[in-house]
């Protein structure tokens, strides 16, 4: 057992420049898995916390905002914007058949403030009637918002107690949501007081336009839904019907797109996945092929030695597992080490929701990365081991062979 | 003199490799935010920037200096010095700078995890390179 240990090792340590090599093409494999496997799980996270942030299951909104053609980034992926309809509007929505739930939000584009030097989206919401926004934000706060608190999205610079100046007001951060992957995490939520506060002083200071409507009787959009025995579809089509200057959008048609997107980027990773994987336990069987053909004769005296055919099947087995496992645990490190310190840079990129997987789910794709890598490296050289079985010593050492 | 070994060769040249790597990134690469204030100032992130190049800078003329210098005794000073000059700047975006943009910004989606990952590897590396220089001055000794 020590000697054949001691062989393995030697063989390792002796041949460096073809260790290094097998070693970075496990770590490739190792990294390609790990790398792909967190981003596909990331986007399908992201796309399921989209799902629920929508959260109702029909958005209305004035007609002239689905015409702008930053309407679906607004909405999905927290593009700074706002428009508006009057109550009156909204109440023509409201009184039609088969609504449910029911609840109003106000948007607000801000310039830079004390957390950012770019602009944030407000939304303003009624904490009474609010379906969508209060179940992300009491898992971060327990309390009732008042007059000038704000709860901000877990991407933005400030912290709990901090104190926040939009458009000359002083708010307080009174919580932060945590991560969701969508547009939640750039944007600032407070009621209805507090926002229609900061539209006061944004028209004081003259950067909204609220052109023909009073600001203190509009809203940015509705959220709905469907009473039971009643479709978000017949509700749309109701709507749009009977409702003038408004639209009606399902959440499922809102999201669709980005579904689409997301299946094909997914599609595609998962598909390079698989070929490097293939790709690379060709490479690695050839390597060991190769390798083993070389060391014919090494294994042959090793056989008149007395060694086992198992014996050097093991010896062969030992070394692509060592070899495969210091090439994987790299691998799915420097995985790691560029995946999720840069995650935001990824997202940024790939323009889709993005939600990385827990602490525990990540380590535990490090492990399985690995484990496939190594498997790999031991497909590869079971090969070879059992072409050493069949070995005949005598052959090989009188070079006939 | 002694003869610099294949070894120390190579870890002088993948030392000079990261500094290098990490002075011309910090400005091209991994650079802040480059629009300005709707005063017309610099964001905090460009400050960060120019403060983390000229660490790069420093880094580059260690690195060099690696490179150059054939005294076993020096090259160990300057390795050493590479550890804090590495890890300092890992610091300066967020905690000595605060670049307070929202964190889907590029200072903080690119420059200040490229600044962390990038310094933690030179410090490892630097460290790397003292274990193996003492480990040889052990055997010389």
């Amino acid at each position: 057992m020590k000697l054949s240990r001691s062989i393995t090792l030697n063989n390792i340590k002796g041949r460096p420049v073809r260790t290094l090599v097998l070693v970075l093409l496990t770590a490739l494999l190792s990294a390609a898995v790990f790398c792909g496997t967190v981003i596909v799980t990331s986007l399908h996270k992201g796309l399921r916390s989209l799902e629920a942030r929508l959260g109702a299951d029909v958005m209305v909104v004035p007609y002239s905002a689905t015409t702008q053609q930053s309407f679906e980034d607004l909405v999905l992926q927290g593009t700074t914007g706002y428009f508006y309809m009057d109550t009156a509007t909204a109440q023509k929505v409201l009184d039609r058949e088969g609504i449910g739930e029911s609840s109003q939000q106000v948007f607000l584009a801000t310039t830079s403030s004390g957390c950012c030097s770019l602009p944030v989206q407000i939304i303003g919401f009624d904490p009474e009637t609010d379906f969508t926004i209060s179940p992300w934000i009491k898992k971060s706060f327990g309390g009732e918002l008042g007059f000038c608190d704000v709860v901000v999205g877990n991407d933005l610079n400030a912290f709990v107690g901090d104190k926040l100046k939009f458009y000359g007001v002083e708010v307080r951060v009174a919580a932060k949501l945590e991560k969701t992957g969508t547009s939640y995490d750039t944007a600032v939520f407070t009621n209805f007081d507090t926002v229609r506060e900061l539209i006061r002083s944004s028209m004081e200071l003259g950067l909204n336009n609220f052109k023909d409507i009073d600001p203190d009787r509009s809203v940015s959009c509705l959220l709905i839904n469907a009473a039971d025995g009643y479709t978000a579809e017949e509700i749309a089509d109701d709507i749009n019907i009977h409702v003038k200057k408004v639209k009606a959008i399902r959440a499922q048609d809102m999201i669709s797109g980005v579904s689409k997107s997301l299946s094909g980027v997914a599609d595609t990773v998962s598909g390079l996945i698989a070929a490097v994987w293939v790709l690379g336990t060709v490479i690695l069987l050839l390597a060991f092929t190769i390798s083993i053909n070389e060391r014919r004769r090494e294994f042959a005296v090793m056989r008149v030695s007395g060694a086992s055919r198992m014996k050097l099947a093991s010896v062969v087995m030992c070394e692509a597992v060592i070899v495969s496992g210091i090439g994987s645990v790299i691998g799915a490190g420097l995985g790691a080490l560029v995946l999720l310190p840069f995650s935001r840079a990824i997202e940024n990129m790939i323009g889709l929701p993005f939600l990385l997987p827990s602490a525990g789910a990540i380590a535990l794709y490090i492990l399985a990365a690995a484990a496939v890598a190594v498997l790999a490296g031991a497909i590869a050289a079971a090969a070879s081991a059992f072409r050493v079985t069949r070995l005949d010593a005598g052959l090989v050492l009188r070079g006939d062979n | 003199m002694k003869k610099r070994t294949t070894k120390t060769l190579v870890c002088d040249i993948i030392l000079f490799a990261l500094c290098d790597f990490y002075c011309a990134g910090s400005k091209l690469l991994f650079h802040g935010c480059r629009s300005r204030m709707m005063n017309g100032s610099w964001m905090n992130c460009h400050w960060a920037e120019q403060a983390v190049f000229a660490f790069g800078i420093v880094l580059a003329v260690l690195g060099l200096a690696l490179l150059v210098l054939n005294d076993p005794g020096i090259k160990r000073g300057i390795a050493l010095s590479m550890i804090p000059a590495a890890v300092v700047p890992a610091f300066i975006p967020n905690v000595l700078i605060e670049i307070g943009c929202g964190k889907n910004m590029r200072c903080q989606a690119v420059m200040r995890p490229a600044v962390i990952v990038l310094g933690a590897v030179i410090a490892a590396a630097a460290a790397a390179y003292l274990m193996i220089n003492r480990k040889r001055t052990d055997k010389e000794q």
